[in-house]
């Protein structure tokens, strides 16, 4: 069925001057997903959210939002999702309030609606004592906060949140997540970027690595971390390196994160095994997570057998 | 026809958004535009009047009033564009904000000439009714005409206005853009002087939105209204309106979008 598929991207290239952020993406969003978008600084990320409301417009390749070209229909789409941009784009000069009515305003919303709809939502985030605040009074965390509730204020079918939890308390961290939660169970599609593992592995059906411009990796967390690095990981001291390699046996790996030496292995008995043949203590035995697939397929893991 | 209307209603959410920060302060924001044309009549109508005579059959007063409600409607146009736009746009981003909303590019384009229109009309409207009641209106009808003309007038100012906070590269660049085209612009297109024996600087402020709203102003405030006068005046400020407008589009475009 092709009306499931909310954003549609073929070969979407950007260039700013010389510089290529956007090299070929492909990329598909499909009706009530939560698709996570995975990258290094300056991957892209940012780039492509432009291009799907149009404040950025691509240079090259297909794209498509509910069905249509953001370069040439964006209201038609805008009217359908809600942003929460990276760098949060709040009307400074207004008050929290001013700013939740003037937007459900925007967004088309009526007075007695929108009333009831801001209220809750403010509460909700934990902003209603700050009403009648300034936005640029307001707190980094909070103005946060605003963003995310002024991206729901029209109780979009598309949500894109560009990195939502930067700068957020865990406590608030965990009510957004919730919310997240229950929209992805309210049948909302939503695209997430963000840079911890976790909250992607909490929050999305589908992750997608991005690494200077191409996605490198499509999958299911589970799915991602079954395909790329299945097993489990031991963490050792760099030291260990020369020993540790003598012992290797068939199918495991070492590599490094940062100054760590890691062995990955199919079994948790075999790093088990392996620390009692070469007597070298683990620091940390783990099972493999998201964190690996994302240092792998990006290439900050500096294997060096490969 | 459906989305023409759609779009508009978007437009005067820019309206509304920037008469909701105007209202906030709007003492601060009134006074000047209207203390500094008072001063002037009071320094240059009341104090020169006596040395100067008549000009036209006009006292130098009933001379000064129309080019008041100009002044009115340029500054209050070119300074709400210029550094009211910079600041929205660079300082409080209103405009990523609104882009995020079904508001467009050309949206806040029309939201923010609409906005200098009923800014500039209402304080020129101000003006006059001040002016009728010191009196110094031969025609005091030309009262319900003022908004209009100082709207009028005021859009292509404001455009300029819109431009130069396009290309200055910061906020004090616009010192430059007033000294070297809004003061001369303001201090030689007859509010001052009547420019009928200065063939020279008459043809060349023909080049000058400002000129031709003078010169409806004055025409309607001392009652000698000249039909083909009037049409050529607001055919060229069409132009300039016209002309501007798809300018600044393009620029706005441009510095909205990447
Ligand atoms: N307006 C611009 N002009 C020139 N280069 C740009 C512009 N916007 C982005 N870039 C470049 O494009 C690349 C991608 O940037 P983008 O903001 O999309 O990265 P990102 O994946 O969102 O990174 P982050 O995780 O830091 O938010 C970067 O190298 C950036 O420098
Ligand atoms: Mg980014």
């Amino acid at each position: 069925m092709p009306d499931s598929v909310i954003i549609r991207a073929r070969g979407v290239t950007k260039r700013f001057g010389d510089f290529v952020a956007l090299q070929g993406l492909d990329l598909e969003v499909r009706a009530g997903e939560c698709v996570g978008l995975l990258g290094p600084n300056g991957a892209g990320k940012s780039t492509f959210i432009g291009c799907l409301y149009g404040v950025v417009l691509r240079s090259g390749g297909e794209l498509s939002v509910f069905g249509r070209d953001p370069a040439k229909a964006p209201r038609l789409i805008k009217e359908r999702l809600g942003v929460v941009p990276q760098e949060n784009a709040l009307d400074d000069g207004l008050t929290v309030m001013e700013n939740m009515r003037l937007y459900a305003r925007f967004e088309g919303l009526g007075k007695k609606p929108a009333e009831g709809r801001i209220r809750g939502l403010l509460e909700m985030l934990s902003l209603d004592h700050k009403s009648d605040v300034v936005i640029r009074a307001l707190s980094g965390g909070m103005k946060r906060r605003l963003a995310f509730a002024r991206a729901l204020l029209a109780d979009p079918e598309l949500l894109i949140l560009d990195e939502p939890t930067t700068g957020l308390d865990p406590t608030v961290r965990h009510v957004l997540w919730e919310k997240v939660l229950s929209l992805r169970h309210a049948g909302k599609t939503i695209l997430v970027t963000t840079h911890y593992m976790h909250e992607a592995e909490i929050l999305c059906d589908r992750i997608v690595i991005l690494n200077r411009g191409v996605v490198v990796g499509v999958g299911g967390p589970r799915e991602l971390i079954e395909r790329e690095t299945p097993g489990f990981v031991g963490i050792f001291a760099p030291e260990d390196e020369a020993v540790l390699r003598s012992h290797l046996r068939d199918g495991w790996e070492v590599f490094f994160q940062g100054r760590r030496c890691c062995v990955r292995a199919p079994r948790f008995e075999d790093l088990i095994a392996l620390q009692e043949g070469s007597g070298c203590q683990a620091l940390q035995l783990r099972p493999s997570n998201l964190e690996d697939v994302y240092l792998k397929l990006t290439g900050r893991e500096l294997a060096d057998d490969e | 026809m459906n989305n023409l209307l759609l779009s508009l209603r978007l437009a005067w959410n820019v309206v509304v958004r920037n008469w909701v920060v105007y209202r906030k302060d709007l003492l601060a924001n009134i006074s000047p535009t209207l203390a500094d044309p008072a001063l002037m009549l009071t320094a240059l109508g009341v104090g020169l009047s006596p040395f100067i005579g008549q000009i036209h059959g006009l006292s130098y007063a009933q001379y000064l009033a129309p080019g008041m409600i100009a002044t009115t409607a340029l500054f209050t146009a070119f300074f709400e564009s210029s550094y009211g736009f910079y600041v929205r746009m660079t300082f409080e981003n209103v405009f990523k904000a609104m882009l995020t909303t079904p508001i467009g590019v050309r949206e806040i384009l029309v939201g923010e000439f609409l906005w200098t229109f009923l800014r500039a009309g209402l304080m020129g409207g101000l003006v006059g009714l001040v002016l009728a009641v010191l009196g110094l209106l031969p025609n005091p009808w030309a009262v319900l005409l003022f908004p209009f003309i100082a709207g009028t007038l005021a859009v292509p100012c404001g455009a300029i206005g819109l431009l130069a906070a396009v290309w200055v590269r910061n906020i004090n660049q616009f010192q430059t853009v007033y000294s070297f085209l809004i003061a001369p612009i303001y201090f030689l297109s007859g509010v001052f002087f009547p420019l009928t024996d200065r063939p020279v600087l008459h043809l060349l402020v023909q080049a000058s939105p400002f000129y031709h709203g003078v010169r409806l102003l004055q025409m309607a405030a001392w009652g000698r209204w000249d039909g083909m006068a009037a049409a050529w005046h607001l055919g060229i400020l069409a132009l300039f309106t016209a002309g501007l407008w798809m300018w600044s589009d393009r620029w706005i475009h441009r510095k909205l979008t990447t």
